[in-house]
């Protein structure tokens, strides 16, 4: 099984003793989902720790990135998608349909598959969402805007041209920009889905590294395909299998003794 | 077994032999396709120079009558002896109701493109986009008539008395809204160009706010906008081009529109600060006045053509550069 424990660039702590219990940030019990009539998620019961990063695996299909659009309500701008059950983020209900969506959005971030850049400037992509929130002077607003890029690991490349399109940007950057725009609004959880499987290895690299330093300031979920980064970047790891959450620990323990047989399949690549 | 020997033989023969015959005739088929397709882009540029140049021609005595003084002249008396003709009102009523109608169908049309695509329940989309596409199809006389029989009175009798009453003795807007009230208005034929060009720009806005990925719009969502500001941030910056796209075919129409606009303009060559007093344009001017013309005047109508195909050319030319310089803005 220490095979699975990767060889390439691991950040350093990984192949760790697990970290303590994390306070419970994200706290989802008896979640059901449904696409019109289709059950997508049964019985989902899971709790995301405080600055820690839950990784979600499993094939195709399994509803990792459904439950992932749980948390921030994405799913509430398609007529026929609903989410039945109790899903906290702190002391809030998620679930709540009175709920203020774009503040919940304001608290939880999400990191897409593709890069999506806004069209406009880089600098503009970035002070955007901060100026959906505040209201603060341009000098303020170039530092915070400095500080998100350099927040993405980004700011050393596009320093000396803030006022190119983010279109501009290579997709690895422009990953790292979506990223730096999500940071810059100061979430409490970031969800990322699957955010490297458009990115060549050394962006990915960058970016699990990144993912890494920003669990130090947030609470972050991450789906991936890629069960080598569910390993390098994550504390706890979920395997998700037809909708069902079928195994929940740390992902030392998922990736070395699985406990259930389908677990081990899945990452041992006997199907998936 | 020798049969077979022979037969591949010959095969071997016809195969090379065969092909290159094949392929010469889609050697033939290429050359003869790229000279229609050749022949007939050329043909574009052969009628546009041709429609130029006949109307130049056409235009000459005139220009050679009253030169520039032609453009800043407002008095029309083609029956004067000699005639005095001057293009300053149909330009002024030209583009004074392309303006007016722009003004109210851009913010109209793309706020019902945004319905449309962002916000309509799906049951209701269909109905309002068959009316928008009923609205496009509808001939443009009709439109005159019902602007001559039913929006002009209503439009005299009822909003125009109350737009002169609340301006009345304001400086500068009082003067646009002043009265007395006219069933025939420039502000008349503002409102049906409106209405006419408003499918244009619903109709292609629909299409490109169509083709911004929903991942994009996810995003932006993602990060709490409300719809207004991912249809302001996102949508419409991402389908810039193709929604100005838009509003030029819809202007190009409010510059040359005829029929409607002749039945309620009123066609009156003298150029009034109000927008409730009857006017005309260069095209509703050539229409009422052409088939009874002759000798000069005939020729400052057409130099009046002329004058709406350059118009025309010019706001083009500005929205190509009004497009370049948002590139640019947004870092391009």
């Amino acid at each position: 099984m220490t095979d699975l424990s990767v060889s390439t660039s691991t950040p350093s702590h990984v192949a760790h003793a697990p970290l303590p219990e994390a306070p419970p940030k994200v706290t989802a019990r008896n979640l059901n989902f449904y696409y019109g009539e289709h059950h997508a998620l049964k019985n989902i019961n899971l709790t995301l720790g405080t600055n820690r990063v839950t990784a979600f695996i499993g094939p195709s299909g399994c509803g990792k990135s459904t439950l992932l659009r749980i948390f921030n309500r994405m799913y509430d701008l398609y007529p026929g998608q609903r989410a039945v059950g109790q899903l906290m983020l702190d002391q809030t209900n998620i679930l709540d349909p009175k709920l203020d969506l774009n503040l919940l959005r304001a608290r939880v971030g999400m990191v897409f598959q593709k890069p999506t850049p806004f069209p406009m400037t880089i600098y503009e992509n970035i002070a955007f969402g901060i100026r959906l929130y505040e209201k603060i002077s341009k000098s303020e607003m170039d530092d915070r805007v400095e500080k998100a890029l350099r927040g993405g690991a980004l700011w050393n490349e596009v320093k000396d041209k803030l006022n190119a399109s983010g279109l501009s940007l290579s997709g690895g950057q422009q990953q790292r920009l979506c990223i730096a725009r999500t940071v810059a609004v100061r979430p409490e959880v970031i969800l990322f889905d699957e955010p490297c499987s458009a990115l060549d290895p050394i962006s990915t690299a960058k970016v699990e590294e990144l993912i890494q330093e920003l669990s130090e300031d947030y609470t972050i979920a991450i789906v991936t395909h890629n069960m080598q980064q569910a390993a390098r970047v994550s504390d706890k790891t979920a395997f998700m299998y037809l909708g069902e959450l079928i195994e929940f620990d740390d992902t030392n323990k998922i990736f070395t003794s699985p406990g259930d047989r389908r677990t081990q399949d899945y990452i041992t690549g006997r199907f998936g | 077994m020798a049969d077979m020997a022979v037969q591949s033989d010959v095969m071997e023969a016809a195969g090379p032999y065969d092909r290159a015959k094949a392929l010469s005739a889609f050697k033939l088929g290429d050359a003869t396709f790229y000279w229609i397709t050749r022949i007939s882009a050329i043909s574009v540029l052969l009628i546009l120079g041709g429609i130029i140049l006949s109307l130049i021609v056409g235009a000459w005595p005139a220009m050679k009558e009253y030169g520039f003084a032609f453009l800043w002249t407002q008095r029309w008396a083609p029956s004067a002896d000699p005639p005095v003709l001057g293009a300053l009102g149909p330009v002024y009523g030209t583009l004074i109701t392309s303006f007016i109608a722009m003004l109210i169908a851009i913010p109209v049309g793309i706020g019902i493109a945004v319905f449309l695509t962002e916000l309509c329940p799906q049951w209701l989309r269909r109905p309002i986009g068959i009316a928008v596409e009923l609205l496009a199809g509808i001939p443009s006389i009709i439109y005159g008539m019902w602007g001559f029989f039913v929006l002009g009175p209503f439009l005299a009798n009822t909003f125009q008395p109350l737009m002169i009453k609340i301006f009345d003795g304001v400086p500068l807007l009082g003067a646009v809204f002043a009265g007395p009230p006219s069933y025939l208005s420039l502000f008349n034929a503002a409102l049906i160009l409106a209405i006419m060009v408003l499918p244009f720009i619903t109709a292609i806005s629909v299409d490109v706010f169509k083709t911004v990925p929903p991942v994009l719009k996810e995003a932006a969502y993602g990060m709490g906008c409300t719809t207004w500001e991912v249809v302001r941030s996102v949508v419409i910056p991402y389908t810039r081009v193709g929604v100005i796209g838009g509003i030029m075919l819809a202007l190009g129409r409010a510059l040359g529109e005829t029929m409607a606009v002749t039945f309620i303009i009123g066609n009156s060559f003298r150029i009034s600060s109000s927008i409730f007093a009857p006017g005309t344009t260069i095209s509703a001017a050539i229409a009422s006045e052409f088939a009874e013309s002759d000798g000069l005047h005939q020729s400052g109508l057409i130099l009046l053509g002329l004058l709406l195909f350059v118009l025309t050319f010019f706001v083009l030319a500005a929205a190509r550069l009004m497009l370049l310089r948002l590139e640019k803005k947004a870092g391009k």
